[in-house]
């Protein structure tokens, strides 16, 4: 055989076989991969929706949230996947709120790419318990115990992770504000 | 060269980490805890040894001129198998070590591996340097990332240690980017003195 047909068939042979492999294991895999990632996100849908039996993905304008429903099927209040810049990288954020009260209940840190031991305590109950029940506002991130509901502690060493959060929930407060109009 | 040493080789006399220092992207970047450290060197183990093992059945087929492009596509191949066991799998450690498991396709330890051995070496003696020099890659990382994960944070495969972790105060650069110069530097040092010594 000559050599460059050869180079070509050689090559275009493990292509080939590179690719029929490569598309069995996609197959094999994708279903259980997405599984996760459905799994991860109802389970963030829970956290920050105490009570919830089941939800449904629904849009108002702009804003694509989940409605939360009890277990008599009423409505327990929305949560919304949001996500902004933090210190290094993308936060990726689940935050729910009470519309009825407006207030949030809760916030759940999806992904995010902070310093590990500073920022990433973004993550920690101790941190993220600075936004349980507060009410709808505008909020102050402060480097000392709050004094009131609409300030926020700073975990000590991290406040640009602090405040990177904070205005990611703030954003998404805004956002959904304008969404529902004048109800909230 | 005999099998045994083939496989030895790797382990210590040229690790891939501590005597070759292949792979160093990686090795600096995902070791700030035992787990990851154990996993990427997993990972990487299972890559060397299945292009060790291909490289060396295929080494008479592939023209020496297209040679570099055909390593390079059958790592990536199992790169991507191994990428897609971890997310369907062990979506934790996916997660955490993220891009590096796509980076593993341009870790030079493989390439140069199935360049300077499997290519030039029959299956039984490739697969034997591909397991060697995967498990030197994995224990070096493991340690780097324990050494790192018990000062910067305290704990052992994230696990407290009675007696340390409640009075320990980490230091968090070891955890950070810096931590892992500073600890392969003085593991590299410590390496090369008591080598020397003999």
């Amino acid at each position: 055989m000559k050599e460059t047909p050869r180079l070509i068939i050689v090559l275009t042979a493990i292509a080939i076989i590179s690719g029929l492999v490569l598309a069995f294991t996609y197959n094999v895999t994708i279903e259980k991969i997405q599984q996760n990632a459905e799994l991860k996100k109802q389970q963030a849908i829970a956290e920050v929706l105490p009570g919830l039996e089941s939800y449904e993905l629904q849009q108002k304008g702009d804003l694509k949230y989940y409605q939360g429903y009890d277990a008599n099927g009423l409505p327990i209040g929305v949560a919304v996947e949001a996500n902004g810049g933090g210190f290094q990288g993308e936060i990726k954020m689940m935050i729910g709120f009470n519309t009825a009260e407006k207030k949030i209940n809760s916030i759940m840190v999806l992904s995010h790419t902070e310093t590990p031991g500073l920022g990433a305590r973004i993550t920690e109950d101790g941190f993220k318990s600075n936004y349980n029940n507060k009410p709808f506002g505008d909020y102050t991130v402060v480097k000392r115990p709050v004094n009131n509901d609409l300030e926020v502690e700073a975990i000590a060493g991290a406040t640009i992770s602090s405040a990177a959060v904070t205005t990611i929930v703030e954003n998404t407060l805004k956002d959904l504000q304008t969404a529902f109009g004048g109800e909230l | 060269m005999s099998h045994g040493r083939d496989f030895v080789n790797g382990l210590w006399n040229e690790n891939p980490v501590f005597r070759l220092v292949l792979g160093m992207c990686p090795t600096l970047a995902v070791t700030n805890a035992g787990i990851n450290g154990l996993a990427m060197g997993l990972a990487t183990s299972f890559v060397l040894i299945f292009s060790e093992i291909i490289i060396s059945l295929a080494k008479k087929i592939i023209p020496s001129k297209v040679r570099i492009p055909s390593y390079i596509i059958v790592i990536a191949t199992f790169v991507t198998i191994a990428d897609y066991v971890l997310k369907a799998f062990f979506p934790d450690i996916a997660e955490v070590l993220g891009l590096f498991i796509p980076l593993i396709v341009v870790n030079c330890l493989i390439l140069g591996r199935s360049e300077a051995f499997a290519s030039k070496q029959p299956v039984s003696n490739s697969i034997m340097d591909a397991f060697g020099m995967g498990l030197g890659f994995t224990w070096a990382l493991t340690f780097l990332g324990i050494i790192r994960e018990v000062i910067g944070m305290g704990t052992f495969f994230g696990l407290s240690i009675p007696f340390f972790t409640t009075w320990w105060k980490p230091w968090t650069i070891m955890v950070l980017p810096a931590g892992a110069f500073l600890t392969l530097g003085i593991l590299l040092a410590l390496m090369n003195h008591l080598t020397r010594e003999k």
